[in-house]
């Protein structure tokens, strides 16, 4: 079971992407857990979830150069399209998150 | 674009200061815990307070033991609202001793709320009928624990954890050897620098009581509290902040974010002093508030961008804009609008960068207007929590005109964003019209 954690500024719009994600991941029958929780929680999440993909908002891309140096290179971290993240496109984020897994490191 | 990417350039690492900001973050940490206690007690204060005066004479008329059942409502919210200054005390320490890397957070805690009771003066002035000079009785003045303690709170709940962590950094702490229990190693570990604080601390109101002021708290008070909400509580403020908000949105960068955690504190005191005076009722002093800020300036989220969706659905053709519409109108009742944002997109769109940076402003102009002009009566300083949809929070803060203003606002709101939103329905519509012939093709 891979575990993909979405972070925003309060988690809450992420979280109806990963329901989204969640459900076309379930359709296929891959084996994901998918999470949306707040910016701040990055931190205590790496520290006691330890995902296996770390995907921002756009809303806080500007963090991206900070985790990513911080966690980048145990840990794909990836910013989620803009246009993906407002369409709730769950399909092609699952890929995207699918594909930085595959890849393992992104610093 | 070069303009708008040249912004974004200069924009993007200001949000990332805000966001890493150490007493930023603490605030809006502390603030976050805080507001649930806060929403719960005065809920208590609405219910003593309905504005129906039958139901408030028989609050007043019903006693159990002596007291009425008004006076018995009017507790929880004096164990809230009154004390909120002692909980934000403790959790300014807490928060920032996270943001400072400190492994000790409770003891953090502590220090910043003992050092925070240091510096209070500890005496309430007591005039017997009668008497021509007052007595000084001993005691916690219940006038500091509430909203006029709050930047008190802040100022020495920083102040305090910086010498506390400074001293642990340091190493000045006693080491208990190993096989000692670590809640008792943590207790020894925190006692030096603890003692420390509390010296510096002490110091420092002996020093305040040298002054004109006499102690910290009225210092605080009257040189920095009463001048920032004055300056914040104004509608201009108010104004400003909403169109920086709209050109951090514009970038797609949440703009509440940047501006809350610097407008939170000031508001939620404006707040207050309004539910202070509703429970006691008198003249409500704040236009410019929490409620306000949160109740009448944006509709769905940042923008304002329920009305965008109502005209979407009443006006527009296009597959994609109704699509979005469709899964964006849910969450926006409850001020959630990441989706139209990105989805629309809002986000980066020249089109529609002028309705989302001036509607919010155009709203709180409008209704500061209605509210000064006594059309409307001010927020009563209850507060609700943030995702109460529009109408029933305007009924509840400001009676059925304030669900009439709400109801107007929103209306305006879609008259301005239509020529906008139409423009881009025609732009979609071209696009589908185009992609459908291709398939024909």
């Amino acid at each position: 079971m891979k575990k993909i954690d979405l972070f925003c500024s309060a988690g809450m719009s992420t979280s109806m992407l990963a329901n989204k994600m969640q459900e076309v991941a379930d359709a296929h029958g891959i084996q994901v857990k998918v999470e949306a929780f707040s910016s701040t929680a990055i931190d205590f999440q790496v520290e006691h979830d330890t995902p296996d993909c770390i995907l921002l908002g756009p809303q806080v891309r500007f963090s991206f150069d900070d985790v990513n140096a911080k966690y980048g290179a145990k840990i794909p971290v990836g910013v989620i399209e803009s246009a993906d993240y407002g369409n709730l496109n769950g399909e092609r984020v699952l890929k995207m998150a699918i594909s930085l897994i595959k890849r393992g490191s992104t610093a | 674009m070069n303009v708008a990417q040249g912004l974004e350039k200069k924009l993007m690492p200001m949000a990332e200061l805000v966001s890493k900001n150490k007493y930023l973050l603490t605030m809006r940490d502390s603030f976050a815990m805080l507001m649930p206690i806060l929403i719960i007690g005065s809920m208590f204060t609405l219910v003593g307070n309905l504005p129906i005066p039958a139901w408030v004479d028989f609050l007043k008329s019903t006693t159990i033991q002596g007291k009425s059942l008004f006076s018995l409502l009017a507790i929880p919210s004096a164990c809230t609202v009154s004390l909120m200054a002692i909980f934000l005390s403790f959790e300014i320490g807490y928060n920032f001793a996270d943001q400072l890397g400190l492994e000790d957070r409770v003891s953090a805690g502590m220090v910043s709320l003992v050092s925070w009771f240091i510096l209070m003066p500890q005496v309430t002035e007591f005039l017997p009928q009668g008497a021509s000079q007052p007595f000084l009785v001993e005691s916690i003045p219940l006038a500091w624990t509430g909203a006029r303690g709050v930047f008190v709170a802040i100022i020495v709940g920083f102040l305090s954890v910086s010498i506390f962590g400074f001293a642990i950094k340091k190493n000045w702490v006693i080491r208990m050897p190993e096989g000692v229990p670590t809640s008792v190693s943590l207790a020894f570990s925190a006692l030096v620098p603890m003692a420390l604080t509390f010296a510096a601390v002490w110091a420092i109101s002996v020093l305040f009581a040298l002054t004109p002021w006499g102690d910290a708290f009225t210092c605080i008070y009257s040189m920095l509290q009463i001048p920032l909400t004055m300056l914040g509580g104004t509608v201009w403020a108010l104004a400003i902040a909403y169109v920086i908000q709209g050109i951090f949105w514009f970038f797609g960068i949440n703009g509440s974010n940047i501006t809350s955690p610097i407008f939170t504190p000031i508001l939620t005191a404006l707040t207050l002093e309004n539910q202070a005076a509703f429970a006691a009722g008198t003249a409500l002093p704040n236009i410019i508030n929490r409620e306000f800020d949160a109740f009448f300036a944006l509709f769905g989220g940042g923008g304002s961008t329920l009305s965008l969706l109502i005209v979407i659905f009443l006006f527009c053709n296009s597959r994609r804009a109704k699509d979005i519409a469709k899964i964006s109108i849910v969450p926006g009742i409850f001020g959630i609008n990441e989706p139209v944002m990105y989805g629309l997109p809002i986000v980066l769109n020249p089109i529609m960068a002028i309705p989302l940076i001036f509607t919010p402003v155009v709203n709180v102009l409008i209704a500061w207007s209605a509210m000064s002009t006594g059309l409307v009566p001010l927020c009563n300083g209850i507060m609700l929590p943030g995702s109460t949809p529009p109408l029933i929070s305007g009924f509840l803060l400001c009676g059925w005109q304030g669900a009439l203003l709400q109801l107007v606002l929103i209306l305006i709101d879609m008259a301005i964003y239509l020529p906008f939103i139409k423009a881009l329905d025609m732009q979609f519509l071209k696009e589908e019209k185009g992609a459908e012939t291709e398939h024909v093709v």
